[in-house]
This record gives C-alpha cells, structure tokens and sequence, in this order.
C-alpha cells in the first residue's frame, strides 16, 4: 500500500498551519501597502518626500521608480516586506527538512524505513515547491484584486513574472538552507545559509545600485537577477529562469551530501 | 544457510575516537542474538551500520545477504528496527506516524497496528510529542514490530518500559522467533539478554570480548552479596568466608551487635551460603552486579581492583 510521494505529503500535511500564517501575513502586506498608492503614490506627494531623501538611500531602497505603478509594488512590495516574509518562510522550511528533522531524531528513523537519501531530500524540495507555488497564486491573486482599485496599472504578464522572480527568490534560500542542512545536520546552518544568500544578494545589489561604475556588481547578486530586469512591466527575463536554476542545482547538491554522509541526529 | 547478519573486521573511526575496533560476529537466521556491553562499547554504532544510518571506515557488513550501503530501501523494508535515542516530535497522533511508516515500509496485516497497541497498551490518539518516554518507546516497538521483517534490530528496546510492558516485550520477541524472524537485540541489562537471547555477544570499548551461548557465558556467575549476621564475632565470620573468594576477600565490619558482610562472589553460591548459615542470619541480598562491573572483572585486560562492591546499581 505504497502512497505516491509519502514523504511530500506528509510535510504538506504537518506544515499546512504555517502555510496559512504565511499567506495571510502576505495578503496582509499587500492590502495595507498597494492601496495607499492612489493617495500619495501617483499625485507625486510620494515623490516630493523621496527628493528630500539622501539620493544614496533612494537608490538603495529602490525607491526611484516609486511615482508608477509598478514601480510602487516593486519598491514596497516585491523588492522588500515580501521578499523578507517569504525568504524568512522559505529558510524555516528549508532549514527544518533536513537539518532540523536529523536533529529532532525523526531523520534516523525514517531512513532506517524504505526510504532513501536522495528521496527525501527530492520529496522535501517538492513539498517546499508547492507551497511556495501556493504563496504565489495567493500573491499573484492578491495583487491582481488590488490592482484596479488601487490604480497600479499592471499587467497580468507582468505580475505572473514579478512573482515568479520572488518565489524564485524563496527557492533560492530555501534550497539554500536545505543544502546546509544536510551538509551539516543542523538546522541553524540551514537558517544562517538561507538568511545569507538572501542578505547577501540584497546588499550587493544596494551597492550596485549606487552608481553606474558598480552595475557589474548586479551580476553577483541573486537579487538582481530577479529584479533588475523589472518583471513587473517588461515580463519574464533570464534572469529569473537564472534564480530558479540555481535552486535546482542547489537541491541535488543537497541529495548528494545527504547520500555520502553518516547520520549522526 | 546465509546468516542473517555477517560482520567481518568492522571499524568504524570519529575523527582520532575509534567507536569499532574490528568487530567480525555472524547472526544464525531464525535466533534471537543479544548484544551486550556497557554504555559506549559501540552497540548502537554496530546498530546503526545495519540499517546504513552511518558507514564503516572499513571492514565489511552483509544483511539478510546484502551490503547495507547498497540494498538501500529495498534491504530496509525487511528491517524492523529501534534506534538507541528514540526521540520523537510534532503534532501528528501515533496512528498517523505508524501509518506513514506503513506506507513506507508495509504491507502490514490490517488490525496488526491495533494489536500491538492493545497489548503494549499505548494509546495512539495522542500526538506524540505530549507521550511520555514510556509511551514513545511502545510507538517505536509497534513501528518495528507491526510489518513482521525477516530481521528486527533492536537497540535498548525496553529502555523507559515499566516491568509489565517489558514482560510483553519478550513475548514479541518469543513470537517473532516463532515466526522464524530474526532479532538483534542490544542491551545493558544482563538479565533481559538471558530472558531472551539464544547468542550472545559482549562488546566493551568497541571490541568483542566474548560471544557464545547464552549459559556459557560466565557474567551471570558474578553475584553482590550483602548479609546481616546477629550472634557472631567478625574474625569469625572473615575466617569462614574468606576461603570462598580468596582473591577478593569480603568486607567483614561489626556494627552495634550486628555483623555486616559485603562480598563478590563468583561461580557458585551454595558454599556461602551454607557458610554464612553457621550464623544467625537476619538479612540477605544477593544481586547481580551491573555489566560494565561484570564484563571487566571477566573479561577486561585491565581487570581493575573491585574494592567498591556497593559502587554504582
């Protein structure tokens, strides 16, 4: 009585709370942000404050684009309260497939059942995948409700692409995490990798964003792979396809380490 | 007959700690085999190179005929086993977790599940994180025991089991033996070993320091004795014993009227105790030491000095 995809259904299944915390948390990032654009994003009033900041912050932030729609979502949204909620979600469920499970003792006894390495880490990578795909539909769904009472003008191509960028950007830490995971067992690696591509790929792409000397900055960065190209307005890039294949590769990294190693819980 | 598990010179090394030093035993199919030793004699890192949760550094392991490393799931349907540090987390009931088990791992005979929840009266409704360590110990026997594998491997199965649990605890083990299962049972309790196991293997800091039948085995030979002797002087009573264990002379003090004897004593106990009826005996214990005791003052290169025979359980 062989279920398909066990162990995907299981995390689902122990998981789904949190799934629903985090999509509220997301729905309500995106209704108290997006709504506030007719009122001072597009009459300019945004703009005026924006001049008297230090250019140098602008830039960082990515507030230059701020007077458009889609420069609005990206700026407040995409590019900040939603890249942190799904990158902190993304690293727990990445962080706690692998590490925290050898930790919690759970890792020794499912593998002394029918079930290999390279499964688990694979079926773990799938359960994180449909639940970002389901933040993303929430996102996606969201913003395409706000979209016309709060006057942001966006495509629908457009905010398919800018979501996949951020979920893009999700995979990449929680892969991230899953990868030290079960390099180390333990899942304050998974959570420090996670959190650190994440920073590390903002930071730099700030840095960038600082003058036209540094773009060559940009290419390092995750972050701007995903972003740079402005999904929101120009659609999907390379860039993106970039971000999502990094993940991959990073999730059969982390079934070949997990297949060499001794568990030790 | 292929035996059902064959190690050949197993070294497992951590960093410079060596855990195996060579380990090289065989199980015969269909018998219960006990692996004894004191905590840190390597029991659970020989359990654990089974079931490929950790790798030899070098030395070979077959079970049930096949290389750990590469029968892979397949191999470890056919396994039931018990880790050593049974932990268990999360929100899911029992029944949901030997249900994910099942799927993995199964078939298991409908009803089978229920059965061994009613006899080792664990309660599956619970979510297992709220058990007590008695209670997670009874989901980790049933997650062994409910797909009936050629091959159980149990390490410290019966530790956190109250007595009552224990003695059905043994009762699987005698059925599965029945079945014609094999089991590989670890332990640091002496006397579940000898309830149990047809073999034995004693293992101390990671080598086999005797295996065999269980009878032939000289560790049940080691006893404690403590008696109170009313009615009787103590060069007396130091003459009459003295002569049974002479290598370890019994520690012989008066106390009030009374006349304390504490003693090791090995091989037979009807000399002592007919020694000690010369006297008016108002208290007698005798009890097996614990096994780290037994296995050094046996087998241990170092036999170190007993001289602390109320030391330790």
């Amino acid at each position: 009585m062989t279920r398909i995809l066990p162990i995907t259904a299981r995390n689902l299944r122990d998981s789904w709370r949190g799934l629903l915390a985090w999509a509220l948390g997301l729905t309500a990032a995106l209704a108290l942000y997006l709504p506030l654009f007719p009122s001072f994003g597009s009459n300019g009033s945004l703009e005026e404050i924006i001049a008297t900041l230090p250019p140098e912050l602008v830039d960082a932030l990515g507030y230059d684009q701020i007077g458009t729609g889609s420069g609005y979502a990206q700026a407040t949204f995409f590019g900040l309260i939603g890249f942190a909620l799904i990158v902190i979600a993304t690293t727990a469920w990445g962080a706690s497939a692998i590490g925290g499970a050898e930790e919690s003792g759970r890792l020794e006894l499912d593998l002394a059942h029918g079930i290999d390495r390279v499964t688990i880490v694979l079926e773990n990578a799938l359960a994180i995948l449909v639940k970002l795909i389901v933040l993303g539909v929430v996102v996606g769904v969201v913003i395409g409700i706000l979209n016309g009472p709060s006057e942001l003008g966006l495509e629908a191509s457009g905010i398919v692409a800018a979501t996949a960028a951020l979920t893009g950007l999700g995979a990449l830490s929680a892969t991230a995490a899953l990868l030290a995971g079960a390099i180390t067992g333990r899942r304050i690696a998974g959570v420090a990798a996670g959190a650190g591509i994440a920073v590390y790929g903002y930071a730099l792409q700030a840095v960038a964003n600082q003058s036209g000397d540094l773009t060559w900055v940009e290419r390092l960065s995750p972050y701007s792979w995903a972003y740079s190209e402005s999904p929101l307005e120009s659609g999907f890039g390379w860039g993106i396809a970039a971000v999502w294949a990094v993940a991959i590769v990073f999730t059969g990294a982390a079934a070949l380490a997990l297949r060499s190693r001794d568990i030790t819980g | 007959m292929t035996p059902a598990i064959e190690l050949n010179d197993l070294r497992k090394q951590y960093g410079r700690r060596t855990a195996l030093h060579g380990l090289t035993l065989s199980v015969t199919p269909g018998t219960v085999f006990g692996l004894i030793g004191p905590n840190g004699a390597g029991k659970t890192t020989t359990l654990r190179v089974l079931v490929d949760i950790i790798r030899p550094t070098s030395g070979t392991a077959r079970v049930l005929g096949t290389d750990p490393r590469t029968g892979g799931a397949a191999l470890r349907r056919r396994i039931g086993y018990v880790p050593g540090e049974l932990r268990m987390e999360g929100r899911a009931t029992g029944r949901r977790l030997l249900d994910f088990y099942a799927s993995v791992s199964g078939p298991v005979r409908p009803g089978r599940i229920d059965q061994l929840a009613e006899r080792l009266s664990c309660d599956l409704s619970r979510p297992v994180r709220t058990l007590s360590k008695g209670n997670k110990q009874k989901l980790g026997l049933i997650q062994a025991f409910m797909h009936e594998p050629p091959l159980l491997i149990l390490d410290e199965p019966t530790s956190g089991l109250d007595p009552l649990i224990q003695r059905e605890f043994l009762g699987l083990v005698h059925e599965a033996r029945q079945n014609g299962q094999t089991v590989l049972l670890s332990s640091h309790v002496l006397s579940e070993i000898q309830q149990a196991a047809d073999e034995v293997a004693v293992l101390s800091q990671g080598r086999i320091v005797a295996a065999g039948a269980v009878d032939e085995l000289r560790l049940g030979a080691v006893r404690r004795i403590r008696a109170v002797l009313t009615d009787a002087d103590t060069d007396a009573v130091r003459d009459a014993l003295t002569p049974l264990s002479p290598a370890t002379p019994p520690e012989v003090r008066a106390q009030d009227d009374r006349v304390i004897v504490h003693a090791t004593i090995e091989g037979e106990i009807d000399p002592l105790v007919k020694a000690l009826a010369h006297f008016h005996v108002a208290e007698l214990l005798i009890e097996e030491p614990d096994l780290e005791e037994s296995v050094l003052r046996l087998y241990g290169a170092a036999s170190t000095d007993n001289s602390t025979p109320m030391g330790g359980e």
